[in-house]
């Protein structure tokens, strides 16, 4: 008889009228889950040096617990080796001894409290592991390619047995902290993944050979795991459908397949369906990479299993899960970036709010902070990672406290300062002289490659700004008289950056253009461009242009294109500039702007001519316009977003809530 | 516009003439401070060894990014040839690959090389040139051939130091 942890009635829900497949039951092994959704198991990198729990975490699970409501929420897969080389990240839970399982048991309960079920995770990190000891370990010693990896070394036959056990034992601490779904993590470079590989697995013992023998360590601990828990707690694992290692002849899809079919065989509950390793050379969850791309993966594995398929992999939006359960192409629909990016999106959707949800704009940074032993952080959810720090909340304001706040720019900057201002009890007036809500935003979305997606944190700012009661003057161009006129409290300047101008060009001259412009289908463009600036503005400029047929050349200061991208996705754009024919020189400037051609001049004082009909200007400063007005009328006031330092939208939207707390 | 071509383009030239010029010399330089702390009992030669032992070591991993198997063995292998040939075309030396009779079989060539000249100025053995030479590019092969699960092996037919007037190079599958 299967069980039921917590009752939960999604009938009143407009959400689950609308998607109701997302809000329908589903038996796990014995366990009965109220809905599709998954909160997968995801590292934050906020524990202990030693492998204990943080109030940090805890809080970041309840929230993510709440946002499930009443679906799977999996905490961080564990380490489990004493060892320390099966550790991926310096904030890694650990789970090698019963002194764990206190800590383990405060993230089970705070799941608990929110009437979500409890998910644990095993997961010894293998190949991408070792992060706080010199060498790590596998089935084989192959070399590493990325030279952020340790050195591993092939684990003798009793070192294996002796990792299997370590499974085992983890599952019953699991077990005993209260968790009630067991996940095992066999995928993107971890360990179970080295062995099931032929790239990795060289191995001519019962751990290696053919497919079933580098499935040998899986099934071993499926089968030890089950038997520790029991048959009330289902036992579920993380597999490769996809390896994406062909350049270095991993698996074949066929293969991978036939490793879903081993694992159900050994006694799994259910599958979870990924692609790709953190080695691989294809991208598989940057923005590039079109929504609902890998759900081929998940009905291939569908057609081939009897038991739940869940997958997660760029499933950002709820229509795809809704209509993939619909077909019988997937069972649960995992969420990692999306819940990072808003821990309720799911309670958000069933609620019916879905134009209040903060969408991940697949940046990756999370990642790429976590590889770099750095704490979680979320390009757009300022509130990340601090969950338990109650001065990251919007606090109400008193009475006498509120104030008239004039904030002047509409783009991402101001209107998250405006939302947050004004939920806190504030008059809040944003006034841009746009007609629209954006700012650079608008534009910037134009770019190719998936930026379209950013334009949803316009209308995420747009639907709260409206919730909280923001004022929106649009069309409006604030001067002094204004804000003499209006006598505002406070001011904050969101007018975003002003463009650079090249000495030795005259205004108007009609070979020079600005980014915003161009990408807003406003200037003439050549056939012949240089783009002035090497971030990623220049760079989304130029691939714009350079899809459009153009020849363009990227002229920049900083030493390698795109220093303001994070490594994570910066090498996707590497890729797209050398597929599309841009040439970037870096370290570079531009010394003299004259007919059909400019003249560049290297950081070592070379100089060479460029071809170049039209010059793009991307290159940005500070905006002081409107600061001696304030300043001069003594009120309260702030600069942030590219008004302040021209960055990115995660700083924008950073500034924008950190100042609208504290107004 | 005020731009001298022919001026800009030997200034180019000069700067990585200068360049290639100061990696040699680097070289010798590191040389000398190893031979120093190896103390007067160790053999320069094994010294030397040692150094192209951890330096083809270092170049091959640097390569395993650039290498796929994803378009077959031959394309696989032209790739690891054009490391091979940039590589050394980078140093200053002239190089051209020729694909050999047997498959999976290519004949690197070099018709100038800086190293001789670098070993001349500081006094260094020519045999130890080809010596170093050939223990590096076979440990270039190491790390890629466990990578990859492959069997790929260099070896020296001819070379400029021995007074042949090129080098010459035999890079091929080993046969089980």
């Amino acid at each position: 008889m299967a069980k039921q942890l917590f009752e939960w009635d999604y009938s009143s829900y407009a959400g689950a009228k609308k998607y109701p497949n997302l809000f329908s039951p589903i038996q796990v092994g014995n366990l009965i889950v109220p809905n599709r959704i998954k909160y997968a198991a995801t590292e934050d990198n906020l524990n202990d040096e030693h492998g204990f729990i943080t109030d940090a975490d805890v809080a970041y699970m309840r929230s993510r617990a709440e946002g499930v409501v009443g679906g799977l929420c999996f905490m961080q897969g564990v380490y489990m080796d004493p060892a320390r080389k099966g550790q991926g990240y310096v904030g890694q839970a650990a789970c090698w001894d019963d002194k764990f399982v206190p800590g383990l048991k405060r993230i089970a309960d705070a799941i608990h409290g929110e009437k979500a079920i409890a998910g644990f995770q095993l997961m010894d990190c293998g190949r991408v592991g070792a992060v706080e000891v010199p060498s790590g370990h596998g089935p084989s010693t192959v070399p590493q390619r990325l030279r952020i990896f340790k050195p591993m070394f092939e684990m003798t036959v009793k070192e294996v047995e002796e990792m299997v056990q370590q499974h085992v034992n983890a599952a019953k601490r699991g077990v005993e902290a209260g968790f009630d779904v067991m996940e095992i993590s066999g995928i993107v470079g971890y360990l179970l993944s080295n062995f099931v590989s032929s790239y990795t697995n060289r191995r001519t013992d019962k751990y290696g050979g053919d497919l079933r023998g580098r499935m040998q360590a899986v099934v071993e601990i499926i089968q030890g795991v089950k038997e520790a828990v029991g048959p009330d707690v289902p036992v579920g694992i993380r597999l490769c459908c996809e390896e994406l290692l062909d350049d270095v002849r991993g698996n074949t899809p066929e293969e991978s397949l036939e490793t879903y079919r081993i694992a159900e065989q050994a006694g799994a509950d259910y599958l979870s369906v990924t692609a790709g390793w953190q080695e691989s050379i294809v991208p598989v969850i940057s923005r590039d990479v079109p929504m609902g791309s890998w759900l081929h993966l998940a009905k291939r594995a569908k057609g081939a299993l009897k038991i739940p398929v869940q997958m997660a992999y760029r499933l950002f939006i709820p229509e795809l899960p809704e209509k993939a359960i619909a077909a019988g192409e997937l069972d649960f629909w995992e969420m990692c970036r999306s819940m990072i990016a808003d821990p309720y999106m799911p309670k958000k959707v069933l609620e019916d709010r879905q134009n209040e949800i903060r969408h991940c704009v697949a940046c990756n940074l999370c990642l790429a902070r976590l590889f770099r032993d750095a704490p979680m952080t979320c390009y757009i959810n300022p509130l990340c990672a601090h969950e338990h720090d109650q001065g990251f909340y919007p606090q109400p304001v008193a009475d006498d406290d509120k104030k008239n706040i004039m904030i002047v720019g509409a783009g991402p900057a101001g209107m998250e300062c405006a939302y947050v201002a004004a939920q806190r009890g504030h008059e809040v007036h944003v006034y841009d002289k746009r007609s629209e809500l954006g700012g650079t935003l608008i534009e910037a979305s134009k770019a190719p490659y998936g930026d379209e997606e950013l334009m949803t944190c316009v209308t995420y700012q747009k639907t709260l700004a409206e919730k909280y009661g923001v004022n929106l003057h649009l069309g409006a161009e604030v001067n002094a008289d204004l804000i003499s006129e209006e006598m505002p409290d406070a001011v904050v300047l969101a007018t975003g950056p002003v463009y650079s101008q090249l000495k030795g060009v005259e205004p108007g001259d009609k070979r020079v253009v600005n980014v915003l412009d161009v990408l807003g289908g406003r200037a003439q463009v050549g056939e012949t461009v240089v783009v002035w600036g090497n971030r990623k503005p220049g760079i989304g400029v130029a691939l714009s242009l350079a899809k459009q047929g153009k020849k363009v050349t990227i002229v920049g200061e900083d030493k390698s294109a795109g220093f303001d991208i994070n490594p994570s996705f910066k090498w996707r754009y590497a890729i797209y500039l050398r597929q599309n024919g841009v040439n970037a020189y870096n370290d570079c400037t531009i010394a003299e702007v004259g007919d059909g051609q400019i003249i560049v001049k290297t950081f070592d004082g070379c100089k060479f001519p460029v071809k170049c009909d039209t010059l793009v200007v991307t290159e940005r400063e500070a905006n002081e316009d409107l600061k001696s007005a304030v300043q001069g009328e003594g009120i309260e006031f702030y600069v942030i977003g590219d008004a302040l330092v021209p960055r990115n939208l995660s700083s924008a939207v950073h500034d924008g809530y950190r100042i609208g707390l504290r107004i | 516009m005020a731009f001298d071509a022919e001026k800009e383009i030997y200034k180019t030239w000069r700067s990585k003439k200068a360049a290639q010029d100061e990696i040699g010399k680097m070289y010798m330089r590191w040389r000398q401070v190893a031979l120093d702390l190896a103390g007067e009992k160790a053999n320069p030669l094994d010294v030397s060894l040692k150094c192209s032992e951890i330096m083809g070591r270092e170049v091959g991993k640097s390569w395993l990014p650039r290498m796929s198997f994803a378009k077959g063995e031959e394309n696989w292998l032209k790739g690891l040839t054009m490391n091979y040939v940039g590589w050394w075309s980078t140093l200053g030396a002239s190089i051209k690959a020729q694909p050999g009779e047997k498959p999976f079989e290519v004949f690197l060539s070099w018709n100038r090389c800086p190293w001789p000249t670098f070993c001349k100025e500081y006094e260094v053995p020519m045999e130890e040139d080809v010596l170093c030479c050939d223990a590096f590019l076979k440990h270039i092969l190491k790390d890629v051939n466990v990578f990859f699960n492959v069997e790929y092996d260099i070896e020296t037919l001819k070379a400029i130091p021995r007074g042949q007037g090129q080098c010459l190079r035999r890079l091929f599958k080993v046969e089980k």
